[in-house]
């Protein structure tokens, strides 16, 4: 088996205020790992706005800079022309919002400063929900999950919006999908984007244990599972028509993924069927567009 | 920065809520019920091996290129890891957890490719220096007396072998054929254990040449004289001419006597000794057919033995059971009767049941008789308990004379190799507490390897050092997520054809390269071999690497306890236990 | 160098006269021509200035609150709905301290749907902390921008400066253009005492407990405090240079006059023109311009209103349910005082009526005739 490199340096300090087994702590780990000491993150409201300390401390040891829920797309644009008027072309400007500051009300700023082509990295770090609120579901959550605004008489109704799509549909030279299960994967994509200019995009899932009701050492084994049956695929795409499938699992049955997660408690096993097959459905979605752009 | 930040108010404080500081004062470690901590497990290979290798170390070794390092750790327990490799039943495989997920590692052809290479490296073991301990007394140079002996001679013992025959290595030479074992390789081990100080004294029999009397200046004696006495079939016309027994027809055999050997041989039995027998006689060019008289799953002999038997020519006839050997002419006739599977007996096995007025006869040259071993009683010394067909010995292999241990075939049905030279190193350990005047029993306690009854003579001489909880790690506690299923790595054989014209070696040596990737697929269950996993997945960077020979730590001022490490684990390396509060 | 220009293009000068570095904004009626100028200016190439053309406002002011913590000065325009879209991140900026500069086109908020000229908008952020400067004609409007950079990065708050919709945006009027080279002697560039660097890692805007918060919006409110003097200092210093000062107010008309007309923005000019003729006709009065509206200048109204008997406030904006806005603050600064004047607050001028001389004249006849107001609230113009 071989070992996971990963470079040592560390950019986020212990001491935060995560939950046990947060995904998102590792996500964020891992993630500064590859950023690097140059960069300046921006944090639309999220549990991200607890998570680092009170005033007057952070655990980040890059410049990190708070900002509204609805602005993560607007404000690194703001922060990256700042950068470019000091000369600086250097420092990576990079967003990190969860899913509610990337589908739901931060999907119009994305939107624009991703027609803008604006120069930053934006990190969707996906839970599923609008978990520092305390589990209401946003359009990530996956369908026929619990969430507090979902509860179990009438769970959500809806798919999980795919925000690869529309990302990729506003033809921005990245976009591509990653887990925490998958270090190395998660290092290269973002030593990737790095080394493209313009709005680049990474949808990052990172299993929530209270918002998933998932006991906390399973965090990585869910997200493992996830790519493994089918529900997040890995994959990249460059300028909105180059598709590169990164993994294509002989997938499990969703419900070894399923089964693990309180969320999913309720569920029939007629639901699971369907769950099943809109696995299948977005696969064959996924490929078509993949297909049909790779030519 | 550590400490708090404190600011008294609006006269020293920034006009935003801007950072000065980091986190580092939150000591996120008090918010644990439960912490997680690196603890060594026992992995199931080593608990099943009756030699006590610690085998996730020595595999581990190779993998990391360091194959001095792993002839090391073998050294440490097993002076017979060229032996074993070739003929051992290898439990250690069947108990392998990666059985359950495609195929157990060939941990027997990894064992003989170190002891292969350090033979050919003529690699030597150090022999101590300084004035001896004591003086102990062997009898019998089979695996448990050398394996007695060399553990002894490690300990600066002073050590006497007493052997019967003309050469040294018991079964090892006189009941195993070439073509398993080959005498090189034998001689080679045997001169490393000469090599420690240790004297072999051929042609020496106790109870005839040598008696207890004889042996008072020795602090200690170890009897370790097998079974080599060929067990009866209490039939008759079982004592007539050109009815051999298997075992000294063997012993003929691999001693290189001469002698005439009869065209068609029929051989009683089902054990390796029926099946050595048949194959040493085909490779003399002659016909071998083994009756048994149980079915062929239950036939005791070593599976891949009796596959390459049938390949190479040997005929096996199941259920069937002799009931007279008769002399007809220059023919043997052998009067069988047909059995049957009946009820299953206390050890699980379906009795064999005779078929009533199902008698046949079966003609053969002459009759080997293979149906079993027993020992030989006479010279014992008064005291030595015995009981159905065994010396009996307290758990330390102590007799009820003082002084006086025994061990290898002599006190155990459980009759292989590596048991002998477990039994023999067990010994060994325990005549080291006598002489020192320690409790045996607990000494012996504290080395098990996992439940026992196998022991770590590493673990004795350093008591800090390879710590290992005696849970036996089972195949849920791993995550074999992180494992890709790979073909175990097979041992050449060499053609049939050309196999049975000689005792050449079946069986080739696995080259560096396959041995390196069969290496690789060890789990090593219950080891940490620092794949780092747990540094990589934890949310709250505490795990530390540090410099250390035990490479991670945890950051308990930090830690979380979500068990994050313990999950991703591959190998069951890392525990949880109650935090106190 | 005089010109004769619009009060959005006025606005354009100021911006580039000031050198600001990064502009973000999103075009609403009447602030359009704004933008367009701008976009021009900064698309000639003949500054480095960098526009980002953001798909909102609440955006626009999200990327200037980025931009203005990299360090850079930074400027919007709006107007309205565009303003009240924003609300969230006004006070983002002031709670986050930064020097940023807006300039509000005063525009009625529907519904009703109304492009014209009303205070509401600007009014309606009073409380996000905010410095608000109101404008009274396009020479004001250019100076205006210009002293509010000075101001804003000397005290660490934002400005806000507003300027009537189609009255002063699109009416054209001499305007003394300064040179580039003087605004420099005036406005030296901007050094923040906090700004992203990756050489000295923090983190902006983090959360703070009950146990500091009161704490920062003291001092919040002690840079407001600091704003008259510092706002007198720079007027001082402007007025040397350009030879033009409008103060936090101004009082015209008759010394110790009874009666006091208090006007801000554009109705300010013809009330100046109704007072003149009215102390020609023996009335006892005089006008004060509000020109500065946060921080309310407290000190400045009590001292100028001495000897009145009479206030006359005309607000061209409504609080339903309290009333015209500046009545209201102009008689919370006077509760403390043993002697206080009548305070007779008009509503007029709403979604861009006209505000006439007549109806001026009106409001302080109606002073004149009344020893107190009949009602809270009195409207000039309503049509019955």
């Amino acid at each position: 088996m071989k070992k996971i490199e990963i470079p040592s340096k560390e950019y986020l300090g212990h001491g935060h205020l995560a939950c046990a087994g947060c995904g998102a702590a590792i996500s964020m780990r891992l993630t500064l790992k590859a950023l690097g000491e140059k960069t300046v993150m921006v944090f639309p409201a999220s549990c991200w706005s607890i998570i680092p300390g009170f005033w007057p401390y952070s655990s980040f040891r890059i410049p990190a800079v708070h900002a509204g829920f609805v602005t993560g797309g607007a404000t690194a644009s703001g922060i990256r022309a700042a950068l470019d008027i000091r000369g600086d072309h250097e420092t990576v400007v990079a967003v990190w919002a969860g899913d509610g500051g990337t589908f739901d009300i931060g999907l119009q700023a994305l939107s624009g400063a991703a027609e803008r082509n604006e120069d930053f990295i934006y990190i969707c770090n996906d839970n599923e929900g609008y978990m520092n609120t305390g589990t209401q579901r946003s359009s990530a959550t996956p369908m026929f999950a619990w969430t507090t605004t979902t509860p179990t008489m009438r769970p959500k109704e809806n798919p999980k919006k795919d925000i690869m799509a529309i990302m990729a549909d506003h033809q921005i030279p990245y976009a591509a999908t990653t887990t925490i299960a998958y270090p190395e994967d998660l290092l290269r994509k973002m030593e990737k984007a790095m080394r493209i200019r313009g709005t680049r995009f990474i949808h990052l899932l990172s299993p929530c244990p209270p918002g998933w009701k998932i006991p906390s050492e399973l965090t990585v084994k869910i997200s493992r599972l996830a790519v493994l049956t089918g529900v997040f695929p890995l994959y990249e795409v460059e300028n909105g028509d180059k598709y590169t499938i990164n993994l294509e699992p002989k997938p499990r049955p969703i419900q070894e993924y399923l089964k693990l997660q309180g969320r999913f408690n309720h569920l029939t096993v007629s639901g699971i069927e369907v769950i099943q097959k809109n696995v299948g459905k977005a696969w064959e979605r996924l490929m078509k567009r993949a297909g049909s752009r790779n030519f | 920065m550590t400490e708090q930040i404190v600011f008294k108010g609006v006269s020293d404080m920034p006009t935003i809520s801007i950072s000065f500081g980091n986190m580092d004062w939150n000591k996120t470690g008090a918010w644990r019920s439960q912490r997680p901590f690196y603890e060594d497990k026992t992995p199931p290979c080593s608990a099943a091996c009756p030699v006590g290798n610690d085998i996730v170390a020595f595999i581990q070794k190779i993998t990391e290129g360091d194959l001095e390092g792993s002839w090391n750790v073998i050294k440490e327990e097993n002076p017979f890891p060229g032996v074993c490799g070739r003929v051992c039943f290898h439990p250690c495989e069947a108990k392998c957890n990666r059985g359950n997920y495609d195929e157990a590692i060939a941990i027997h052809a990894l064992e003989r490719f170190v002891a292969d290479l350090a033979s050919n490296l003529n690699e030597k073991i150090e022999k101590g220096s300084g004035a001896k301990k004591g003086k102990i007394a062997i009898v019998g140079s089979g695996p448990a007396g050398l394996s007695c002996a060399y553990h002894l001679a490690r300990l600066q013992y002073d050590v006497t072998v007493f052997e019967s025959s003309s050469s040294a290595g018991g079964m090892l030479r006189m009941g195993i054929p070439s073509y398993r074992l080959p005498r090189d390789v034998l001689d080679q081990e045997i001169s490393r254990i000469v090599a420690l100080g240790v004297e072999i004294r051929t042609g020496i029999a106790f109870g005839k040449k040598l008696s207890l009397d004889g042996l008072r200046d020795y602090q200690a004696i170890f009897i370790a004289s097998g079974a080599h006495q060929s067990r009866s079939l209490q039939i008759p016309g079982e004592k007539g001419k050109d009815v051999l027994s298997g075992l000294g027809l063997l012993r003929k055999i691999n001693l290189a006597k001469k002698g005439k050997l009869d065209n068609r041989i029929a051989i009683i039995g089902g054990g390796n000794t029926a099946v050595d027998v048949a194959r040493s006689i085909i490779r003399m060019g002659k016909k071998a057919t083994i009756l048994y008289r149980r079915s062929k799953e239950e036939m005791p002999a070593f599976e891949d033995e009796i596959a390459e038997a049938i390949e190479e020519g040997v005929k096996i006839r199941y259920l069937v059971n002799p009931i007279r050997i008769q002399q007809k002419d220059s023919l043997k006739r052998l009067e069988c009767l047909r059995m049957e599977l009946g009820e299953k007996d206390e050890t699980g096995r379906r009795r064999p049941v005779l078929v009533p007025n199902s008698n046949f006869f079966i003609e053969a040259d002459s009759v080997a008789i293979a149906a079993g071993e027993e020992i030989e009683v006479s010279f014992l010394p008064k005291g030595v308990e015995r009981k159905e067909g065994i010396v009996l010995t307290r758990r330390d292999g102590s007799t009820g004379i003082k002084g006086i241990f025994a061990g290898g075939d002599l006190t155990s049905t459980q009759r292989t190799v590596a048991h002998a030279i477990g039994s023999g190193k067990k010994a060994a350990l325990a005549i080291d507490c006598y002489l020192k005047g320690k409790d045996s029993e607990e000494a012996i306690r504290e080395i098990l390897i996992g439940d026992g009854p196998s022991l770590s003579t590493f673990r004795y001489l350093h008591p800090e050092e390879r710590k290992m909880n005696p849970h036996v790690v089972a195949f849920e506690e791993l995550n074999t997520d992180y494992f890709e299923p790979s073909k175990r790595q097979k041992e050449s054989k060499g053609l049939v054809k050309k196999r049975i014209r000689g005792f050449e070696e079946v069986t080739s040596t696995l080259t560096e390269e396959c041995a390196v990737k069969e290496a690789e697929r060890c789990f090593s269950c219950g080891t940490c071999n620092e794949c780092e996993n747990c540094y990589v997945f934890c949310p709250d960077t505490s795990v530390i690497k540090t410099g250390e020979m035990f490479s991670h730590q945890v950051d308990y001022d930090f830690c979380k306890g979500c068990g994050i490490c313990l999950s991703e684990c591959p190998r069951g390396a890392i525990s949880f236990k109650e935090e106190a509060r | 160098m005089k010109k004769v220009i619009t009060g959005n293009q006025a606005v354009a000068y100021g911006v580039i006269l000031s050198r600001v570095d990064v502009i973000s904004a999103y075009p609403i009626t009447p602030q359009t021509t704004i933008v367009e100028e701008l976009s021009e200016l900064v698309a000639s190439g003949r500054s480095k200035t960098i526009f980002l053309k953001v798909e909102s406002e609440h955006s626009a002011m999200a990327a200037l609150i980025g931009a203005s913590t990299g360090g850079v000065r930074c400027f919007t325009a709006t107007s309205s709905h565009g303003l009240a879209y924003m609300h969230e991140m006004l006070h983002w900026a002031s709670g986050a301290r930064l020097p940023i500069v807006l300039v509000n086109v005063n525009r009625a908020i529907g519904p009703p749907w109304n492009i014209w000229s009303d205070q509401s908008d600007s009014l309606s952020q009073r409380d996000t902390g905010w410095i608000q400067l109101y404008c009274e004609n396009n020479q004001e409007v250019l100076d205006t921008v210009l002293q509010a950079y000075r101001i804003a990065e000397s005290v660490k708050l934002p400005v806000m400066v507003v300027l009537d919709a189609y009255v002063l945006s699109h009416t054209s009027e001499a305007v003394e253009i300064p040179a580039m080279e003087e605004v420099d002697q005036f406005l030296p560039p901007f050094c923040p005492e906090y700004l992203i660097d990756t050489q000295e890692p923090r983190a902006f805007s983090t959360i703070a407990t009950p146990e500091s918060f009161l704490e920062f919006r003291y001092k919040t409110q002690e840079a407001m405090e600091q704003v008259p003097e510092v706002a007198r200092r720079v007027e001082g210093e402007f007025r040397s240079r350009f030879g033009r000062g409008y103060g936090a107010i101004e009082r015209y008309g008759k010394d110790g006059a009874e009666i006091l007309l208090m006007t801000s923005g554009t109705v300010t000019s013809t009330s100046r023109i109704v007072i003149q003729k009215l102390i020609g006709n023996e009335y006892s009065v005089a006008g004060i311009k509000i020109k500065r509206f946060r921080p309310f200048p407290f000190e400045e109204i009590r001292e100028a209103i001495q000897g009145a008997k009479k206030l006359v406030v005309i607000d061209r904006n409504l609080s339903a349910g309290v009333g015209g806005i500046f009545a209201q603050e102009l008689r919370a600064s006077l509760y403390s005082r043993e002697e206080r004047p009548q305070v007779f607050g008009f509503i007029s001028g709403l979604g861009g009526r006209d505000i006439t001389p007549e109806l001026i004249e009106e409001a302080v006849q109606y002073a004149v005739e009344h020893d107190r107001p009949e009602e809270e609230i009195l409207w000039l113009g309503l049509k019955k």
